[in-house]
């Protein structure tokens, strides 16, 4: 039984990419599961999807926790604890990271090693279509190369998948091509399935707790949550050009988040560890004096 | 007769400082957050927020929260008995000298149109007739927004949800039209109603510094256009806003004492113009023009704005 593990950003289509792989597989007459793991639906926040392919029925269920292969849609992932991208990976997974970085450079920068594939899925989606938007079908499309599966498999899979979100047939046909260059691109490689030496049991702890009347949780605290860092979020952020800005604190009022603070000087200014990258403020600027800019990886995270 | 700002005329007078902190787990762009985040300005520290369970439950999970005021929490249908609860106790208090008046709060519930429109309409009913005073802050997203975008009473003709997908037997997705809660509202005579949409953060907080000078039930319905439950790019979030209010779907009002007045008259564009943003309505253009469903959207519209002088 082959496994693998989709990482994503709620809305660039990891969920959508398992779908496409299980479905190409199906295609082909193996036993296909898939599977996206059930959070709240949002935007921007950690998501995982799993695919088990296999010529006999597949009794396992649940998450993957030792997957053949790991597809990484979003290389910002890597460094947040919560995504759990490098969970159950050994040397014998392979590692494919959606990033404009090389291997080596990757390796340098985060704590991946082994058998690592590196492609930039979002600068062919935005060369190609002109916009940001999901990458499914080109993560599919991928997944489906280093999974062994045949192109036409994933062809049809692609149509499948993305009618059934009621996407046009132009589009659709947009992204099969793109999706096929991003197939021939990747280098096929060998997986090695077969039993993995079983995840160690966590151990457990029993956690102490003092008398409610003693005293429970600082549950008093003030605003926290500003403390945490939202840049991971990020696949734009948004660059104030201060010459251009005329002060009409349009996208100060606009901001969902509160990430553009007032300065002294009346102008705005972005504070990107509160940012999430929705560009709102790019949208409302009347004087285009806010500019979009690609995430560089790794920085400010 | 034109409606007038009294307090905000100039966007430079919004308070520079904030109330709802960033940090927050909810969507990119979300527009409910944008509104929050501005009536906060207006409303304050001294606030108790109670929460119906829906997107805003994000907001403050444990041990995090982006509020400098108090947060409640209580299930969908139940915010506004919540809202009395600490009222009546805050009103207890005050009476027996327990807490000084100076240190008294306001009430606000927090609740999206899934609480507000369908579960917890009849305790909004029971809490207006007993001139609880409160404000009701209902972030109308259209649709069961956090369990994955279903139908509710909210989401409009012509929309595509989970529950409600376009097929052979309703090709434009949800057939029922939106409930008129502003009118639900408005019979039961509260002091102060009022629509607002983030992209008119003037006549937002305007009408909340308004409403503060009212006694009993404040209440507020929210244009929240929702990036991941509407479909479309979150940079899109103040362009579906403004058209909302422009095309004429989003009428901006307040009603005072049972008088309705329109703060804002749009020129009414074509309602082509605001469907088209957004994926949900993707199948009323493609992949053939539903001329019949994008009438009667637009004819619901006229008929609203015919009765408007």
């Amino acid at each position: 039984m082959l496994s693998i593990r989709f990482h994503g950003r709620g809305g660039q289509g990891a969920k959508t990419a398992s779908r496409i792989v299980g479905t190409a597989a199906f295609l082909e007459g193996f036993t296909a599961q898939d599977s996206p793991i059930y959070g709240a639906e949002r935007r921007g926040a950690p998501v995982a999807a799993f695919t088990r392919i296999a010529k006999k029925p597949i009794r396992e269920r649940g998450l993957i926790a030792r997957p053949d292969l790991v597809v990484v849609a979003d290389a910002s992932l890597i460094g947040d604890p919560s995504a759990r991208v490098l969970d159950g990976v050994d040397e014998r997974t392979v590692l494919f990271v959606n990033s404009p970085l090389t291997p080596d450079q990757l390796r340098a920068r985060t704590s991946v090693s082994g058998r690592l594939t590196v492609l930039d899925l979002t600068d062919l989606a935005l060369k190609q279509f002109g916009k940001r938007g999901a990458i499914s079908a080109l993560l599919g499309a991928v997944a489906g190369r280093l999974a062994g599966l045949r192109p036409e498999s994933i062809r049809e899979a692609i149509v499948r998948e993305l009618t059934d979100l009621g996407l046009t047939a132009p589009v659709i046909e947009r992204n099969q091509a793109l999706a096929m260059q991003c197939f021939e691109a990747v280098q096929p490689v060998t997986l090695e399935p077969g039993p993995r030496a079983p995840v160690p049991s966590a151990q457990l702890r029993t956690p102490t707790y003092d008398p409610p009347t003693r005293g429970t949780a600082g549950i008093t605290a003030g605003p926290n949550s500003a403390i945490r860092s939202v840049s991971g979020w990020r696949t734009f952020r948004p660059v104030l050009r201060p010459d251009l800005c005329n002060g009409c604190w349009l996208c100060f009022a606009s901001c969902p988040e509160g990430a553009i603070t007032i300065k002294p000087d009346g102008k705005p200014a972005v504070y990107y560890p509160h940012c999430k990258g929705c560009l709102d403020c790019v949208e409302v600027c009347p004087t285009d004096a806010m500019t979009v800019e690609r995430e560089p990886e790794g920085a400010n995270k | 007769m034109t409606w007038e700002p009294h307090i905000f005329k100039d966007l430079h007078q919004i308070p520079r400082e904030e109330h709802v902190f960033p940090g927050t787990p909810l969507c990119a762009g979300c527009g409910g957050l944008e509104s929050l985040r501005l009536a906060s300005k207006v409303l304050g520290s001294n606030v108790v927020y109670v929460n119906a369970a829906g997107c805003f439950t994000n907001l403050a999970a444990f041990p995090f929260t982006p509020l400098d005021a108090s947060w409640l929490y209580t299930t969908m249908g139940s915010a506004p008995a919540g809202a009395q609860g600490v009222r009546d106790a805050l009103d207890v208090l005050i009476a027996k000298g327990r807490l000084p008046k100076e240190e008294d709060v306001k009430v606000v519930v927090l609740g999206g149109d899934g609480s507000t429109y369908d579960m917890a309409l009849s305790s909004t009913s029971g809490a207006i007739t007993r001139k609880l005073d409160f404000y009701y802050f209902c972030y109308d997203n259209e649709a069961y927004g956090n369990t994955g975008v279903q139908l509710s009473p909210a989401t409009p003709y012509g929309a595509r949800t989970a529950t409600s997908p376009c097929a052979v037997r309703h090709p434009a997705g949800t057939m029922q039209e939106k409930k008129d809660i502003f009118e639900i509202w408005r019979a039961h005579k509260p002091p102060y109603i009022a629509t607002v949409s983030p992209r008119y953060p003037l006549d937002l907080e305007e009408k909340f510094a308004r409403a503060a000078q009212y006694s009993g039930p404040k209440l507020f319905l929210a244009f929240a256009a929702c990036p991941t439950g509407w479909l479309f790019d979150p940079a899109y979030t103040p362009d579906v806003a403004k058209l909302a209010v422009e095309c004429g779907i989003w009428p901006l009002k307040e009603a005072i004492n049972g008088e309705v007045v329109h703060t804002y008259l749009p020129k009414r564009q074509p309602v082509e113009h605001y469907l088209k943003l957004q994926g949900r309505f993707r199948h009323l253009f493609e992949p053939t023009v539903q001329t019949d469903a994008i009438a009667h959207i637009q004819e619901r519209v006229n008929t609203y704005w015919r009765d408007v002088t």
